[in-house]
């Protein structure tokens, strides 16, 4: 343990000492006094008055309480003139004076109350939970209820449309490949913009380590004063992800379901009957048709088949309780080979010891993935064939016609091998002790492993590499694991009217990756494949590597909460964060945050209205960092061996050169985001709840690998803080039970979300830079080397700069603006998610969809396609035979960039359920139906674009792998006591 | 109690946990503070100064001194070489269009992409001599060491020199501050001195691609022959005295043997980059970016034991013509129809047309994908991978004999050139002229050098690149160097544009 390299923060060791020898002088200060007991017995009911299992009974003023079993029946030892409260998630809460008189057993009836829901619904908000109704931060939560219905195959997918500002895209409609998460509009040009994601407390774990069956909750922290406990991790926002376990009683789960996909929508090319008439009514020379009529896009593609089992089993008693589930997916992809097979199993276990004093939390997660790679270079090959080609000649052999860009795409897809493998595990172990009344001490361990495999083969007649290669094998293997070690203490107190919560703690967090690959080519025979490198003959330098880093995180935080009479709530958060990735000259950073809320219905002049139930205002600031764009070593000035070698005349060999590698920046730290949030909640008439927020960000020393002047500087290009970001946005929540009654029931969700985002800044005092030339336009025909959008000051990230069009000339040449200028962007105006569930009787009925409005896409298909020199040869769209455009230059202007607004109905499921009497068994039959409809007038494959990164955001290029539409039919099966 | 004293084990626990070391741990790289102390460690080292000559790629350019961009802009901007854009290909923004027309901008990648080939080689010399500088190593066994170092750096600096006239000159590895232009005059006396310099201390045998005495001589004569086009003063007769030093070098009786692709035993290069693909270098596919897409049916009869191709460089209308049917030397550039080894028949394009290679090219900004004569030069085989394994040839032989020539005539004696060139137009099958003059040095240079990167400079100091040809007009003086790269300027406002510009 070294001290040394802490600068800038005032000994953050102390500090937290300090605050630790205060938490346990508190403890040890409390006295015990003893007076008469009475055991007090009962039945708690609910409003329908069946026995409620698992309510709590405590006796107020002591830790002293129990639960109620699964008859509803309790029995409790209190001290006479005591009050205990009886309460239950959902019912409004009871006090009940204990005398000697008083008649026992109890028959206590509880009613469901929706407000109350918010008083005992815990939100957790990172090293703990607190009471919904004591929340200052902007926390949106999604609840079990909503994860069931709608798309389950992956945990990201359940988010889509959920909460105001959370974007989810999935990039493509490729199984294997998974989506990327933005909140509120993105904070860094270089560094990943997903959440970062909490899983049982432990934070950074793959999100996809935990299956949507598994999850009770996902809390979603947006604003910085909620955030900043995360401190140089939480700028993007944290999803905070709950598991469920079983608290009393037993129950057996399975989950099924089959489907079959098809591609949503292709684009409409010239068949080859079109492409024939073509040809002769424009007396085409040179046109050379090979009898044949493809469609080379559904070639490629298949109605696929998907099915999903989970089975889970849980069980819970006073002390302990488990839960244990294992569940298989196949979701075979529309184009064919590719899917993604998954298996995975969580396993957790709960014990409670001393007297319930001490409890431990144990947990697994492990999952194994399977999958294709796609190679996706098939898909602008698909566009440019020729419509008459056979997939196959007479001879059953691949059509092979000679050209640029012009192999056989069936060809390709099938004589290559790819396999991968992912396999992810996640074990903790949690303790929690109550140190004496008030005071709780919690101790997590964690263990995260993360490994890949790759396998290659293309065999000696496989076109691209295969032949030239004659025959390619390629393995790879890469890890990473995560230690993690978390405690702290948490303090909690009551007296008279005010709540008090202390906690602080410290983390420590060791990242260690590694891997190494080889390849080979020169195979004699194919039979082998990936599987004996050794049987190749041609070795090469850099055909075989290796790596390894490793990287520290150590933090110490704290935070304080208190709340008057329910009324004012105050949060005050700090985090100190240390990173090995940081230059020399920054090692460490502070992130602080507070925030208060008011809530107004619980003052006097509100108290008895009727129409607003619930109304409370909330403010926070925070600071929050992101560090996920500094790779590790990157501040140090560094020699590597790599591809790097030099010629020895001497002996006519080859020998490997050491070089700088990168510009070293002692002076590299995380990226600051400052943000400001107000909120305002409301309640009105018991049956329209919602949220409005409005928050202004504002991030600095934005990472990017600038540009930096030669001479003086080593290499090119320099990771530095500079640029400054902001996005100012508003987001709106509303959840309605339009109609609650015995038979029928409709609820609705609806959010929506406006982010407004401009770069401030691109130049300090050392860099100074006018404009990032980004989405480059490399690869495309006659556009090598071109870029479609800039990064500049007063502009968001993903705006397109080019020449204005106005149309086509008498010739079909573009008519094109003197001077290039902003074109649109890709940021949207609103983003909507929009949820209606409705029940009558045992039916079910949920539809969900989402949309976004106002964002421009560079239709950079069409701008390829849409071009004079390609017919005879290259096939084209139907399209463009219309359009009159006769420019053989590739032109990139704003005659290519496209409105791409879009409402996309996402699901519709219809289910059935069967109750079984007398228990809590119940069977479901649904069937359910995903991206049903787009409402949009982008003339491409689909409006929904990529959008995280800066290469491509927002271009269509070829898009790729189309998204599918699935029908499903499912079946849920609960078995329980 | 026994809660309380839980309470002490689990905070004395959270004490000994608290580990804050944050330091970097390395296993794959190393700080260069850990290295350059052994002899193979500085081999290592000062082997990194002749892999930077390869050039590289990244996210900005790839700047590459045989192909992408290095290699590119000298030959589009000279009158032996263009690249047409050939329906949708190669428009690439009329990046090649302007610079054929000479009308190119600071904002051109190609030109950043030359600029950055030479500072970034530059400054990892300079890395080096630092390091070397903090190896302990004794003076008498740097001071060689420096004197190979300085002589690569002063080469990059004769390219600057030529490209860009007037730019900074940087030296210590540990000066980041921004520096401001040295004047052209300034940057020929540094590379003029750090040669001379250096000289005395560099190996004079014949060492294959390592800088020797021979291959400063051969710069330091570059530099004179082009002293009156860079600082407008002429040194002839230097330019001879310094050839004349050169020794033990011979033309191959053949010409191409200086292009096949293992060149390297050449007697006549003097100085070349070396490339081997099985080594994993990169940046040496001129070859693959000229032939036509189908080109490789004429050399494999599976068609697949040759590289795609890109169809881009070819040889300007008139300069396959300019040479004599007896020239060797032609078949430096493919002309005619392309046969199918397979079937022995003419190669169709996917527009339904053969195959042919014309030496005339329709139009510069919109040619037919067949148009224009290829780059031949190095050799062509079966079994080729994108990246060629032959070595680029920097400096041969025939050049310090065409520098002497050429020095003969500007001195006002023809007939000195005699000896030079008559070794020259035998090998290559050509007649002597009755009379030799500098247009004769002229087109013989272009003949001799086609494709050899070298046209541009020599266009320029006979003053013909300021003429009109093919589609270009003519040239103001000012374009006789480059700008300076627009990003440069605008990421380091201490330095100004070149006049003109």
């Amino acid at each position: 343990m070294t001290l040394k390299n802490i600068h800038k923060s005032p000994n953050p060791f102390r500090t937290f000492k300090a605050l630790f020898a205060l938490l346990l002088l508190c403890c040890l200060s409390m006295t015990a006094y003893a007076q008469e007991k009475l055991l007090v017995t009962g039945t708690i009911f609910d409003n329908n008055g069946l026995e409620l299992a698992g309510a709590t009974i405590l006796e107020v003023g002591t830790t002293n309480g129990t639960t109620a079993d699964f008859d509803g029946k309790f029995s409790l030892q209190v001290t006479t003139g005591n009050d205990i409260q009886i309460s239950y998630l959902g019912y409004a809460t009871q006090t009940i004076n204990i005398t000697a008189n008083t008649a026992m057993p109890l028959q206590v009836t509880l009613q469901e109350d929706a407000y109350a829901l918010d008083a005992v619904e815990l939100v957790a908000v990172g090293y703990g939970t607190m009471r919904k109704s004591d929340l200052t931060g902007a926390i949106s939560t999604v609840s079990a209820d909503e994860l069931e219905k709608g798309v389950i195959s992956s945990t990201e997918q359940v988010l889509q449309g959920k909460v105001a500002g959370l974007t989810v895209i999935q990039g493509t409609g490729d199984p294997s490949s998974g989506a990327s998460l933005r909140l509120r509009g993105g904070t860094s040009l270089t560094a990943s913009n997903n959440p970062l994601v909490v899983v049982d407390g432990i934070p950074g774990v793959d999100i996809n380590t935990v299956q949507p069956n598994d999850i009770k909750t996902i809390d979603v922290l947006k604003d910085a004063s909620a955030t900043a406990i995360y401190g140089s991790r939480g700028a993007n926002g944290v999803i905070i992800i709950t598991t469920k376990s079983q608290k009393s009683g037993f129950n057996v789960t399975y989950n099924g379901y089959t489907g079959i996909s098809y591609a949503s929508n292709n684009l409409d090319m010239l068949s080859a009957n079109q492409w024939r008439q073509y040809v002769r009514d424009n007396n085409v020379t040179g046109a050379i048709d090979y009898g044949g009529d493809t469609d080379w896009q559904e070639e490629l593609q298949t109605t696929s088949a998907t099915m999903s089992h989970t089975v889970s089993l849980a069980s819970g008693a006073e002390y302990n309780g488990l839960r244990a589930s294992v569940s298989y997916l196949d979701n075979k992809g529309i184009i064919k080979t590719t899917g993604l097979e998954r298996l995975s199993g969580n396993l957790s276990i709960y014990q409670y010891a001393m007297d319930k004093k001490l409890k431990f939390d144990a947990g697994m997660f492990a999952t194994v993935d399977k999958w294709n790679p796609l190679d996706y270079r098939i898909f602008e090959r698909a566009f440019n064939l020729n419509p008459t080609i056979p997939v196959y000649d007479e001879n059953g052999n691949f059509t092979s016609v000679d050209g640029t860009l012009y192999e056989n795409p069936v060809e390709i897809l099938t004589n290559r091998t790819a396999d991968s493998k992912r396999n992810r595990l996640l074990g903790y172990f949690k303790t929690e002790a109550d140190l004496c009344t008030d005071l709780k001490a919690v101790l997590n361990l964690s263990y995260e492993h993360n490994a890949s495999t790759g396998n290659t083969y293309k065999p000696s007649y496989a076109i691209l590499e295969g032949i030239t290669e004659n025959g390619y094998a390629q393995k790879t293997y890469g890890e990473y694991t995560n230690m993690q070690l978390e405690t702290y203490l948490n303090y909690t107190k009551e007296f008279g009217k005010n709540n008090l919560n202390l906690m602080g703690g410290y983390s420590f967090l060791e990242n260690v990756y590694e891997g190494f690959g080889a390849q080979r080519s020169g195979f004699v025979t194919n039979a082998f494949g990936y599987n004996n490198l050794g049987a190749g003959t041609n070795y090469r330098i850099g055909d075989v590597y290796s790596y390894k880093g490793k990287s520290r995180l150590v933090s110490f935080f704290a935070r304080a909460n208190y709340s008057f009479n329910s009324r004012f709530m105050l949060t005050a958060t700090i985090r100190e964060d240390g990173s090995s990735r940081f230059g020399k000259n920054n090692k460490w950073g502070t992130f602080p945050s507070a925030s208060v809320a008011w809530r107004i219905s619980n003052e006097a002049f509100l108290e008895d209205s009727s129409w607003l139930t619930n109304l409370k205002l909330r403010a926070g600031y925070g600071v929050t960092g992101n560090q996920d764009g500094i790779g590790e070593y990157k501040s140090l000035s560094i020699l590597g061996a790599g591809n790097d070698s030099y010629y020895d005349p001497a002996t006519g060999d080859w020998s490997l050169a050491y070089s700088p590698t990168q510009n070293p920046n002692p002076d590299l730290k995380w990226e600051t985001t400052e943000q400001f949030n107000i909120g305002l909640d409301f309640s009105l008439f018991n049956f329209l709840n919602g949220t409005i927020e409005w928050y202004n960000k504002y991030t600095k020393d934005l990472l990017y690998t600038y540009e930096v002047p030669q001479p003086p500087y080593l290499v090119g290009t320099m990771l530095a803080n500079v640029g400054e970001l902001s996005n100012k946005g508003i987001e709106l929540s509303l959840n309605a039970n339009i109609i609650n009654t015995d038979k029928f029931t409709w609820d609705a969700n609806l959010t929506m979300a406006h982010n407004k985002q401009k770069i401030e800044k691109l130049s300090n005092q050392t860099y100074e830079t006018d404009v990032i030339y980004s989405g480059s336009l490399h690869g495309l025909s006659g556009l090598s080397n071109q870029f479609s959008q800039i990064i500049a000051e007063g502009y968001p990230v993903g705006t397109f700069w080019g020449y204005e069009s106005s149309g086509l000339d008498e010739n079909g040449n573009f008519i094109l603006s003197e001077e290039k200028t902003d074109i649109g962007n890709i940021q949207p105006d609103l983003s909507m998610g929009l949820a209606m569930n409705f029940t009558y009787s045992n039916f079910d009925f949920a539809i969900t969809g989402y949309g976004m409005f106002g964002q421009e896409v560079l239709n950079a298909t069409n701008m390829v396609l849409y071009n004079p020199n390609r017919l005879p040869a290259y096939n084209v769209p139907d399209g463009y035979l219309d359009s009159g455009i006769n420019e053989p230059s590739p032109t990139y202007s704003s005659y290519w960039i496209e409105d791409a607004s879009f409402f996309r109905l996402q699901s519709m499921s219809l289910g059935y359920t069967i109750p079984f009497e007398k228990s809590n068994s119940k069977l479901r039959v649904y069937l359910l139906g995903e991206n049903l409809a787009v409402f949009t007038g982008y003339e491409g494959v689909d409006p929904e674009i990529d959008m995280s990164g800066l290469a491509n955001p927002g271009i269509d290029r070829f898009n790729n792998y189309p998204r599918p539409t699935t029908i499903s039919l499912g079946l849920n099966l609960t078995l329980g006591n | 109690m026994k809660f309380k004293i839980f309470a002490v084990l689990l905070s004395s626990l959270f004490v000994t946990v608290s580990c804050t070391d944050l330091d970097e741990d390395l296993y794959d790289r190393v700080e260069d503070n850990n290295f350059g102390t052994t002899p193979d460690e500085i081999d290592a080292l000062v082997g990194g100064a002749y892999s930077s000559l390869r050039g590289f790629s990244d996210e900005i350019s790839n700047a590459f001194p045989g192909s992408e961009f290095v290699f590119f802009l000298n030959e589009v901007v000279s009158d032996e070489a263009t690249i047409p854009t050939r329906g949708t290909n190669w428009y690439d923004g009329g990046v090649y269009q302007r610079a054929q027309n000479h009308t190119w901008l600071a904002e051109d990648g190609i030109i950043l992409s030359a600029w950055r080939y030479c500072y970034a080689g530059i400054a990892k010399v300079n890395s080096i001599i630092y390091q070397v500088d903090q190896s302990g190593l004794t003076e008498a066994e740097k001071t060689p060491i420096y004197a190979e170092l300085r002589s690569v750096r002063a080469y990059y600096y004769y390219m600057l020199l030529d490209m860009f006239g007037n730019v900074p000159i940087v030296t210590d590895f540990e000066d980041t501050g921004l520096p401001s232009n040295s004047s052209r005059q300034e940057v020929y006396n540094f590379v003029e001195a750090e040669l001379l310099e250096s000289l005395p201390y560099l190996k004079s045998e014949i060492v294959y691609s390592k800088f020797t005495k021979n291959v400063a001589y051969a710069l330091l004569a570059r530099l004179y022959l082009n002293s009156e086009a860079f600082v407008g003063t002429p040194r002839w007769q230097d330019c001879i005295n310094m050839c004349q030093n050169i020794s033990g070098y011979t033309l191959e009786p053949d010409y191409f043997a200086n292009f096949l692709t293992e060149n390297e035993n050449s007697s006549e290069t003097i100085f070349a980059i070396p490339y081997d693909n099985d080594a994993g270098t990169i940046g040496n596919y001129m070859n693959s970016m000229s032939l036509h897409y189908l080109h490789r049916l004429t050399v494999s009869a599976s068609g697949n034991d040759f590289p795609w191709s890109a169809n881009g460089m070819s040889a300007q209308p008139g300069v396959y013509s300019s040479f004599a049917e007896n020239d060797m030397r032609i078949d430096a550039i493919l002309i005619g129809d392309q046969i199918n080894v397979a079937t022995n028949s003419v190669i169709m394009m996917d527009n339904g047309s053969p195959l042919t290679y014309t030496e005339e090219i329709s139009s510069l900004a919109d040619a037919q994908e067949n148009e224009g004569g290829r780059l031949f030069k190095y050799e062509t085989k079966a079994g080729e991978q994108w990246e060629r394994d032959h070595d680029l040839v920097i400096i041969r032989y025939a050049e310090i004999l065409i520098m002497q020539a050429e020095c003969y005539v500007r001195l006002g004696n023809p007939d000195g050139a005699i000896p030079f060139l008559t070794q020259i137009t035998e090998r290559a099958g050509t007649d002597m002229p009755d009379m030799i003059d500098l247009q004769f040095i002229n087109q013989e240079s272009l003949r001799e050098f086609i494709f050899e990167g070298k046209r541009r400079t020599d266009t320029i100091r006979f003053g013909t690149f300021f003429e009109p040809w093919w589609e270009k007009g003519s040239t103001e003086p000012y374009r006789a160097i480059f700008p300076i790269p627009a990003t440069v300027l605008s990421t380091n406002t201490n330095l100004t544009q070149n006049p003109g510009y």
